[in-house]
């Protein structure tokens, strides 16, 4: 079995350069873009109109205030409402263009994670916690979001900006300009020392969020035991040491986040004071000139007041790429149980289920099932039997494909079962599992769910069918029948509601085999005697596959299988099961 | 009493502000700082023109110039550092401040608070909303401070060199309040949609996560994704609405604020032309405008930001707010295990799930509950367990309210073996002493009675071995042998059980019901149970159908006088004489 941890799976991503990282963010922005483009040269058209705002206002002043002329001082003052408008359109459009890339990637990007997970088998879930998936799945992905919606497009256009600054820089004074640039030079230098501290003081905080967010949803989902136990302190206690950590954390890449700035601002200033120093030094020498000076101090705000910028932007793209990586560990995932092509799928034999020399191991510990050998035939009723811990329910979860054996196969209609497409495959089997899990909805919504055949009846052939099946008597514990209302993780339902609701769900499916396993064991005798007859009503080819500890459940049994340390044995008679059962030796 | 709580918007209009009064020190300290960084940045220009003067007058020295400029800019550098260190430390203070406070809170509620508020509103109050409070305090509210001084400055000066002028300039603050203020109120109610999405989303995640093992059985990976995708789409449309109204504000305010340079040029003209104004101040006019402008469109750009910031905090504070149980008890006395129940009803969303239920149990006596599916048999024992309290009537311990009680005391002496398991993800040890009062003796005998003993030696770390929740490691019936010894634990008064046996097999079973009378012969016992066999020698055996008491009595008693009883009696005879 594969390791779906996702704190451990080891990341070796981590000596990407800077460009490299970004090309990596390219597969998202594809389908933007035309948008990306569009917000570019938004961008583009923005600041050149701002650019030429106060040059007009100038020409204005000195071609129409002093020499007295009021209707040219009107003339463009329309010319620059015009401008202003302009402007406005623009930097709309900017905010909005790039706002919608951002939103669309979030939820393509949502999308794309949740449809991930949703692909990966149970033991993925086993092994990872719910809090900590939620939090990848909202707040990292959200952490891409700000960088695009509000970073992506200042980024490119500042770097084109401070560029064009440097040229022109250069062009006007090559030896001024080059010491100008000693400190842009310096911070580029910084800045690649810095980073990979920034991203790794990201990443760490990233992790803390989501151990916090996992430490929530834990103890909230259990909250029932936190009270009966007098262990309001653990929430507190348990979340408090999560929260400092979180803090800690927080701060170390708050701080590294915050280092830029200051930096950045730092370097600004100097570029002012080498500028003025040297330029005055040029022009004692008779280098240089005072007009061109004062020029020149105004270009070397143009160059680095876009840095300045750059410093909030960089932080946050650094802890996007953060984020970024914690989504892709869970991308790069893939499902232990694909299904097999080419002629694997041919058929064996004509038995219904067969497993051939099944081994099976968790990922950590022994072997729950060794050397498994059985055949079932259709439209029997099974039997399984044994100790808890025994391996009944790990043996029906691969009868299921919930997971495969470690070695040996599985045959399905005599055909290798990791050859049907999922969803050919549950058609066939049905699986009411130990623990019921009832969707927040309704009865109905959870009657039919995951049932494709059924999904649009209405309530009233909904009604019939129920009647039909014989599953009316146990609607009638609802109290507004299938629109009963569930509400909540634990709900109002008690177990054996769950159980009732799991077991109607499976019997609508009508599926060829269906396994119970102990999906009665909360119900009472009177009501089991209704599913019983539910069950003979099944149709005649129905195999059932039970799986029980109350003994009358599985007295209609035609084959009783014994499962007790990893062993699978037939049991022979009824008779001869019980005294297994009751005086049997246990190895588990 | 009602066992619904719905959150009700807190009276009290609790302003952000308000929650940033213990910490007035770091934030006026960091104010400060943002100020002196931004007023020593105004003499930079300064230092500039006067050095130049130097030149030209022939007074200029290197050394003067490279001391002053270079002790200004160190002296920004440090300050600007400091007030991001002082911005970092004092958000997440008040963060982690916010995050305690609302944790306690949550800790001291009940049950049914949380189950009616929901687990993943919870889950989102304690990330997003509390991030969207710290966002503010580190990017927001120094520069907030900072503008506003600025704004105000700027309209002095201006105020200064011509009032008339100024005041025509000046008409675009309220302008601008008043968009502002539009918007704000526009803004804020999208941002507290998008977070009642974000729960929404936490929701299905959280569901198909829980479900994960249903969802394959089913291969309904498409019917999860519609529906997180019709959430997540719900989320991209009020983002989009956000954004909206961000992507104009911006514009907007600028394009205003533009209209005042526009003022200056064509009003201040029309002066400078007439002569009652000199182009000095005209020109002084022009750079100071620059300076009131820039501080208004970052206050733009960080109005989303107080809006963000607020929205949440309303809803932390309706947690905050909420009521807290009260009169909790303070008896602390030790129960003898007489129990009483007086006309007790209960009832769930206006449907009755208990009616008027009365019956005594006395101490170290057994009683069993049986009953159909949907009886209310789980309902009950919370009930006599104080999860959640009872619409009408009383429960009483020892011929005293349940209510009466201390919580504590209760729940170190009356202890239930929950239907549903639930492991942590901790150690053995630490589950099943869950309660940290239990001492090792206690944790001896409660193991050896849940005959855990024997898989417990099987494992390599013993006691030591970590499990979780949805860990495979342990079997159905493992998981509840361990909640069985969680509660015994405890060496209860009162132990009930919820059909704990249900997926324990029956050789196991048996022990496990001897070894509780052997190891606890002075517990009162009740235990809600599908299996007569079990309970035929208990003390009463009370009968509950549909959240009523059919009957009562002993096992005898119930044969001859309730068809009910034996109905289900018979239906589980073959057993019985299987088991014998």
């Amino acid at each position: 079995m594969n390791n779906y941890k996702l704190n451990k799976v080891i990341d070796d991503s981590k000596k990407l350069n800077i460009l490299a990282t970004l090309l990596r963010l390219l597969p998202l922005l594809r389908a933007e873009k035309k948008r990306i483009f569009l917000a570019t040269i938004a961008v583009f058209a923005n600041s050149g109109l701002n650019l030429a705002a106060p040059i007009l206002i100038g020409y204005a002043v000195d071609n129409y205030i002093i020499t007295k002329q009021f209707h040219g001082v009107l003339i463009y003052a329309a010319i620059l409402l015009v401008i202003y408008l302009l402007s406005l359109v623009a930097n709309y459009l900017q905010t909005m263009i790039m706002g919608t890339v951002g939103q669309n990637v979030l939820f393509s990007l949502r999308n794309l994670l949740f449809n991930k997970i949703q692909s990966l088998p149970v033991a993925f879930f086993n092994q990872n916690k719910a809090g900590d998936l939620i939090s990848r799945i909202n707040n990292d992905t959200d952490k891409l979001n700000q960088f695009l919606s509000q970073g992506l497009v200042q980024f490119v256009a500042n770097i084109i900006t401070i560029i064009g600054a440097a040229i022109f820089i250069i062009i006007i004074n090559w030896r001024l300009g080059l010491f100008a640039l000693i400190p842009a030079f310096l911070l580029l230098i910084f800045t690649r020392l810095v980073s990979p501290w920034i991203k790794k003081t990201n990443a760490l905080s990233l992790n803390r969020v989501g151990a916090l967010s996992a430490e929530i949803s834990e103890s909230l989902n259990n909250f029932k035991i936190i009270i009966a136990f007098n262990r309001r302190d653990y929430f507190r206690k348990k979340f408090s040491q999560a929260n400092d950590e979180n803090y800690s954390s927080a701060i170390k890449a708050g701080i590294a986040n915050n280092t830029l700035a200051p930096t950045y601002g730092l370097a600004s200033n100097m570029a002012q004071l080498i500028v003025i120093a040297y330029g005055i030094y040029l022009i004692s020498i008779g280098n240089f000139s005072l007009g061109l000076l004062i020029s020149f101090i105004a270009y070397i705000s143009r160059l680095y007041d876009p840095l300045r910028q750059m410093a909030q932007i960089w932080a946050s793209f650094q802890t996007a790429l953060a984020g970024w990586d914690r989504i892709n560990i869970i991308l790069s995932l893939n499902s232990d149980l694909p299904t097999l092509t080419n002629n694997d799928g041919e058929v064996i034999n004509d038995s219904l289920l067969e497993f051939k020399d099944v081994y099976f191991k968790y990922s950590e510990g022994k072997d729950i099932l060794r050397n498994v050998n059985f055949k079932l035939q259709k439209a029997k009723t099974y039997a399984l039997v044994g100790p808890t811990g025994g391996g009944k329910t790990t043996t029906a979860s691969l009868m299921a494909r919930l997971y495969d054996p470690t070695k040996g196969i599985i045959l399905l209609n005599g055909r290798d079962i990791r050859s049907y497409e999922s969803g050919e495959r549950v058609k066939k089997i049905g699986f009411i599992l130990q623990d019921p899990f009832l969707f927040s909805g309704t009865v109905r919504e959870n009657l039919l769910y995951g049932n494709e055949k059924l999904h649009n009846y209405s309530n009233e052939q909904l009604k019939t069918l129920i009647n039909k099946s014989g599953l009316s008597e146990l609607l009638k514990r609802f109290d507004e029948g299938v629109e009963t209302k569930i509400s909540g993780i634990s709900g109002s339902l008690s177990l054996g509601q769950k159980q009732l609701i799991a077991f109607m769900r499976a019997v609508l499916r009508e599926p060829e085999i269906l396994i119970l396993d102990e999906a009665t064991a909360n119900i009472d005798t009177v009501t089991e005697k209704l599913l019983e007859e539910i069950l003979n009503k099944l149709p005649a080819q129905t195999t059932k596959i039970i799986i029980a500890h109350r003994l009358n459940t599985i007295a209609s049994a035609d084959e009783i299988f014994f499962v007790n340390g990893g062993e699978i044995t037939h049991a022979g008679s009824f008779q001869n099961a019980l005294s297994l059962l009751l005086h049997g030796k246990r190895s588990s | 009493m009602k066992n619904n709580y719905k959150l009700i918007k807190s009276k009290t209009k609790s302003n952000i502000f308000s929650l940033l009064r213990p910490y007035s020190w770091s934030i006026s300290f960091l104010v400060l700082l943002a100020i002196s960084s931004s007023g020593l940045g105004l003499f930079i220009p300064r230092i500039i023109a006067k050095s130049i003067d130097k030149f030209v007058t022939n007074n200029y020295s290197l050394k003067a110039l490279l001391f002053e400029f270079g002790l200004t800019i160190i002296a920004i550098f440090i300050l600007t550092y400091l007030q991001s260190i002082v911005q970092t430390y004092s958000s997440e203070k008040v963060a982690r401040d916010l995050r305690n406070k609302l944790s306690n809170k949550i800790s001291k509620q009940s049950y049914s608070f949380v189950e009616s508020v929901n687990a993943s509103k919870l889950l989102t109050n304690l990330t997003a909303d509390v991030d969207s409070i710290k966002l503010f305090i580190s990017m927001a509210l120094a520069t907030i401070f900072s503008s506003v001084i600025v704004i105000i400055g700027a309209s002095i000066l201006l105020l200064i060199i011509d009032w008339q002028l100024a005041l025509a300039v000046l008409t675009i603050v309220p302008i601008l309040s008043i968009l502002f203020y539009f918007l704000f109120s526009k803004v804020k109610v999208l941002f507290k949609k998008g977070r009642e999405v974000i729960d929404w989303l936490n929701r299905v995640i959280n569901e198909s996560i829980l479900g994960s093992g249903i969802i394959r059985v089913l291969d309904s990976e498409k019917f999860e994704h519609d529906k997180f995708s019709a959430a997540n789409s719900n989320a991209k449309n009020i983002g989009i609405q956000i954004l909206k109204i961000f992507a104009s504000l911006i514009p907007l305010v600028t394009f205003i604020a533009s209209l005042a340079t526009l003022t200056v040029l064509t009003l201040g003209g029309r002066y400078v032309i007439a002569g009652s104004m000199s182009i000095g101040n005209f020109a002084a006019f022009n750079s100071y405008i620059v300076l009131l402008i820039f501080p208004i469109i970052i206050i733009g750009f960080m109005s989303t930001l107080i809006a963000q910031a607020s929205a949440s905090y309303d809803r932390i504070s309706e947690v905050l707010d909420a009521p807290e149980p009260e009169n909790l008890g303070t008896d602390k006395s030790t129960l003898n295990g007489d129990i009483e129940l007086n006309n007790v009803s209960l009832s769930f969303n206006d449907k009755p799930i208990l009616k008027n239920l009365s019956f005594k149990i006395v101490a170290k006596s057994k009683t069993a509950i049986i009953g159909p599916t949907a009886a209310g048999k789980t309902q009950l024992l919370h009930l006599l367990i104080g999860l959640i309290k009872p619409d009408e009537g009383i429960i009483k311990y020892d011929k005293k309210n349940i209510q009466s009680y201390d919580p504590k005391t209760l729940h170190q002496q009356v202890s239930l073996v929950f239907q549903d398991s639930i492991i942590f993800n901790l150690t053995l040890r630490e589950n099943i002493a869950f309660n940290e009062s239990v001492n090792n003796d206690n944790l001896e005998k409660a193991l050896l009675t849940a005959e855990l003993n024997e898989y417990i030696s099987s494992l390599a770390e013993g006691l030591d071995t970590i499990v979780s929740e949805r860990g495979l490691s342990l079997s159905g019936g493992q998981k509840q042998r361990i909640m069985l010894a969680r509660a015994l634990a405890l060496n209860p008064k009162v132990l009930l059980l919820d059909d704990f046996t249900a997926r324990v097999d029956n050789k196991t079973e048996l022990s496990i019901l001897k070894n509780i009378e052997n190891n606890y012969p002075d517990l009162t016992l009740i235990s809600v149970t599908q299996k007569i066999s079990a309970i035929e020698k208990y003390d009463q055996i009370i009968l509950l159908m549909e959240g009523e008491i059919i009957a009562r009595g002993t096992h005898e008693t119930l044969l001859e006088t309730c068809p009910e009883y034996v109905q289900i009696y018979n239906s589980q005879k073959s057993t019985n004489e299987y088991e014998q």
